[in-house]
């Protein structure tokens, strides 16, 4: 496959994140709902098929500081795997990623979440597990606090919070350390309108601080706002890579083709079988 | 801790993974470099066992006891054993079993519990189980409690000096808790029934091992079938059992020999349960 490079350019500054030839690859023998039965069944009688699943596939790209990078795709194509690999949840199977600086990801909405905690235990215990120090914290709590705005509820256990507020303690958490590398996951679609505004003002003022973002989003107005090169993963692999305008433009063609393709089969599908399901990344 | 952050500022991650040596210096780093994570995840475990009922605390104190009135009634009413003192007896065996079960119990789950936490942020999943293993500690130091009121109350001619070394008896069965919760927690990512397994397994570790009955049985086993007598007696528990029956039934001095040899044994197997944790922990954001 051969990648549509739109501009490749010289682009000066210090890296930020370098990918090069990254994959990720899912095994299909273990899954949240493996039992040791079907181990030793498989054992005993092996199904053939698939064993394993790509969601990423040579995945090559540099961050330099001071860019945004968007990356768009279909659904399933390997966006928040890649957001998982610059994070360091996931590691890669092959290639390496090198990320120079802090990384934040606001994939962080609601972690560290403990349903029998109160509001302030949980801010506590999502700083020891994002690796601030104590003084750190404390010194961040005041106004972890007065963003979420939960008034009397922060001292009582999570269990009682209504989800909207939960969103927002959870908002205030994510973003109140001050990230080298930003990652965003989608996560402006929380809380209700009110805080909604809130937080694009929040996020926004975090894009300005941050020395490299990289932006996973199906808005389109967000990338051409905000983003100053955009990728195109499809099944895994980039397929264009660019001026965001331009890589827009051939996603769009390309599910533009998609849709028609489906429609085509769906006309098919009245004869033939459906093809083997593809699994959701 | 000085520095502002206690996770590295950059980092490379690639499908080259360290040898087995450097995996698990990574681990025991790991583990150093958060204990104030591990800390503060001991703490709001107790904090919820504790806060929901206003009896929470109490009830780590009566537990121990009414498992005795069930020992007790068993054994020397039903099955007519002549133990003298048997409600002490057994009291010194179901103690440090009921911190060992807990610990397991909770610690198989660890992992998987988190889930949502794995998926979503970089941490050492290894804190996870280890702060369970530590979470049982206080269990047992309540379970103290109701010991000392037994010996004071109706053993007094018990007491003796040796009930100081149940601290270090303690801290050798820790040291044998520590991998074995570290090796069930990961591996029940990948086996969701190991959880299952483990109570099976943990409850008929406890009738093999001599808790309800002394080692004299276990030495009339081997008499006739010395494999499994043998077998019997390397159990670490046998080990820790009698060391604790020393030091509160009979008011003697433990064999520090086996202990020590369980406590060398032990840390070996914290090395393998390490390496096999942190072998398989990239594979945790992926399978959950």
């Amino acid at each position: 496959m051969t990648i549509e490079h739109i501009d490749e350019g010289h682009r000066e500054g210090p890296v930020a994140i370098e990918a090069h030839d990254l994959g990720v690859r899912y095994s299909l023998r273990f899954t949240r709902k493996t039992r040791m039965r079907t181990t030793f069944t498989n054992l005993l009688r092996p199904r053939g098929g698939e064993t394993a699943f790509w969601a990423l596939r040579e995945v090559t790209f540099r961050v330099v500081q001071g860019e945004s990078l968007a990356v768009i795709g279909p659904n399933g194509a390997g966006k928040s795997t890649l957001l998982q690999v610059l994070a360091g949840i996931i590691m890669p199977s092959t290639g390496v990623v090198e990320v120079a600086g802090h990384v934040s990801s606001l994939l962080t909405l609601g972690a560290g979440f403990d349903q029998d905690l109160s509001g302030l235990d949980n801010i506590r215990l999502a700083g020891a597990f994002l690796g601030l120090s104590e003084q750190e914290v404390e010194r961040r709590l005041p106004g972890i606090v007065e963003y979420a705005d939960l008034g009397p509820f922060i001292d009582v256990p999570l269990r009682t919070y209504s989800s909207g507020m939960r969103a927002r303690l959870g908002f205030s958490i994510a973003t109140s350390v001050e990230p080298d590398i930003l990652l965003l996951d989608e996560v402006l679609a929380t809380g209700d309108a009110d805080f909604r505004v809130k937080s694009k003002a929040r996020v926004l003022e975090l894009v300005k601080q941050a020395r490299a973002i990289v932006l996973v989003t199906h808005d389109m107005s967000w990338v051409t706002e905000y983003c100053n090169r955009a990728i195109l993963l499809e099944k895994g692999r980039i397929v264009a890579e660019g001026e965001p305008s331009e890589v827009i433009a051939i996603h769009q063609e390309h599910s533009e083709r998609r849709k028609a393709e489906k429609a085509a089969a769906g006309v098919l599908q009245l004869r033939e079988r459906p093809a083997g399901r593809r699994r959701r990344g | 801790m000085t520095s502002a952050s206690e996770v590295p500022a950059s980092f490379r991650s690639s499908a080259v993974r360290p040898g087995p040596v450097g995996l698990i210096r990574e681990g025991f780093v790991d583990i150093l470099s958060r204990r104030r994570l591990i800390r503060y995840l001991v703490q709001a475990d107790l904090k919820k066992s504790g806060a929901d009922t206003l009896l929470g605390n109490i009830w780590w104190v009566i537990d121990p006891l009414l498992q005795m009135v069930v020992y007790v009634v068993l054994v020397t009413l039903i099955f007519q054993r002549k133990q003298p003192d048997y409600p002490i007896f057994i009291f010194s065996a179901i103690l440090p079993w009921k911190w060992f079960t807990g610990s397991v119990g909770d610690g198989v789950y660890s992992v998987v519990l988190s889930e949502r936490l794995i998926k979503q942020i970089q941490f050492p999943k290894i804190v996870l189980p280890i702060s369970s293993a530590m979470s049982g500690i206080t269990n047992f130091a309540f379970g103290l409690i109701p010991l000392s009121v037994l010996m004071i109350v109706f053993y007094p001619h018990r007491i003796s000096i040796w009930l100081l070394t149940i601290p270090l008896i303690g801290f050798v069965q820790l040291l044998f808790t520590l991998p074995v919760v570290v090796a069930v927690s990961s591996s029940n990512v990948f086996y969701r029934d190991i959880g299952n397994l483990m109570r099976h397994v943990l409850r008929l570790w406890w009738y093999l091992s001599p808790g309800l009955y002394g080692v004299a049985l276990i030495l009339e086993v081997t008499k006739e079938l010395p494999l499994v007598g043998t077998l019997m007696l390397l159990n670490p528990f046998t080990i820790l059992f009698t060391a604790y029956r020393d030091a509160i039934y009979s008011g003697q001095s433990p064999d520090w020999m086996s202990l020590f040899i369980l406590a060398v044994a032990s840390l070996l197997l914290l090395v393998v349960a390490m390496w096999y944790f942190k072998r398989v922990e990239p594979a945790f954001a992926k399978v959950l």
